[in-house]
């Protein structure tokens, strides 16, 4: 079954995460960081920008992977990610707010493209960061025209 | 008179190197709660990925690109956007170098154009970041 186009603008329930001090730690040291705020005890502890992963691409995925309705399948590659700040930085103790949509589903060749937006908000509901993945559905796309660029799925990867 | 000069166009980024291997892999799909074993099991990998091998997290990728910016800004709340894409597959085994240069300066925001390159040539990863001044 191909992705269902009219799921777009399908907003998921929204799904909180409390962002801690260990779990900025070990995400940093993951990413070789040595940006000392990173690893602080103190009240200037910050997170990376792309901590945000942590909350956003598989939390983010997982109520669309799940909805029977919109058609998805598991051989999926990560095509694209961007990431919108409002220009402060996640802190320890900041508990946020997510909701995931369907922003958009297209085709290109054989491959079906998902695009998932995570719009994330602190306790006092300001905007903190947004994500949007494109997810990269490999072969499901309907009908793929036969003059489509056959390498389509080489130009992806998770 | 400061003995900083001002950003400017053309300005090139600190450049970031690192090498994917099995422990950078672990820990990174840990800490990110990414467990998709395509980044960390050979026998699964060998089924599914695009070059029969395991490959690195995207976001392992991203993020280096980020740690490059985020350097560059002066820290993770002058960064405005990161915006990637995953371009080519980065084998496990190997090194990829994150690069970045200044494209544009509007209203104090610079632009920055990121490039990932593996030790093969290949462009794993291209993108913008936006970042305030």
């Amino acid at each position: 079954m191909a992705l269902q186009r009219e799921k777009v603008g399908t907003t998921y329930p929204s799904y909180a995460y409390e962002v801690s001090r260990e779990k900025i730690r070990e995400y940093a040291t993951a990413l070789g960081e040595t940006d000392p705020r990173y690893f602080s005890d103190g009240d200037d502890c910050v997170a990376p920008p792309t901590f945000a992963a942590c909350f956003t691409v598989i939390k983010g995925g997982a109520a669309a992977f799940a909805d029977p309705e919109l058609g998805t399948h598991p051989a999926v590659v990560h095509g694209s990610q961007r990431y919108t700040f409002s220009g402060r930085a996640l802190r320890p103790g900041d508990v946020l707010t997510c909701t995931p949509r369907i922003a958009d589903i297209s085709t290109r060749g054989a491959n079906e493209y998902l695009v998932i937006e995570v719009l994330c908000e602190d306790a006092e509901g300001h905007h903190v960061v947004t994500s949007q993945a494109t997810i990269v559905l490999l072969g499901s796309a309907p009908a793929a025209s036969p003059d489509a660029p056959a390498a389509a799925g080489q130009e992806v990867a998770s | 008179m400061s003995a900083v000069r001002p950003i400017e166009v053309g300005d090139e980024l600190s450049p970031v190197t690192a090498e994917s291997n099995l422990a950078a892999s672990v820990l990174y799909a840990g800490a990110s709660g990414d467990m998709n074993p395509l980044h960390y099991d050979l026998s699964f990998a060998e089924n599914v990925s695009p070059t029969g091998g395991i490959i690195a997290h995207g976001m392992y990728s991203m993020g280096l690109a980020s740690r490059m910016l985020t350097a560059f800004a002066g820290g993770p709340e002058h960064v405005l956007e990161v915006d990637v894409r995953f371009t080519r597959p980065w084998p496990l085994g190997t090194t990829s170098t994150f690069t970045g240069s200044v494209t544009a300066i509007e209203d104090g925001i610079a632009t920055v154009a990121l490039a990932g390159t593996n030790e093969s040539g290949d462009r794993i990863l291209r993108g913008t970041g936006r970042v305030r001044l």
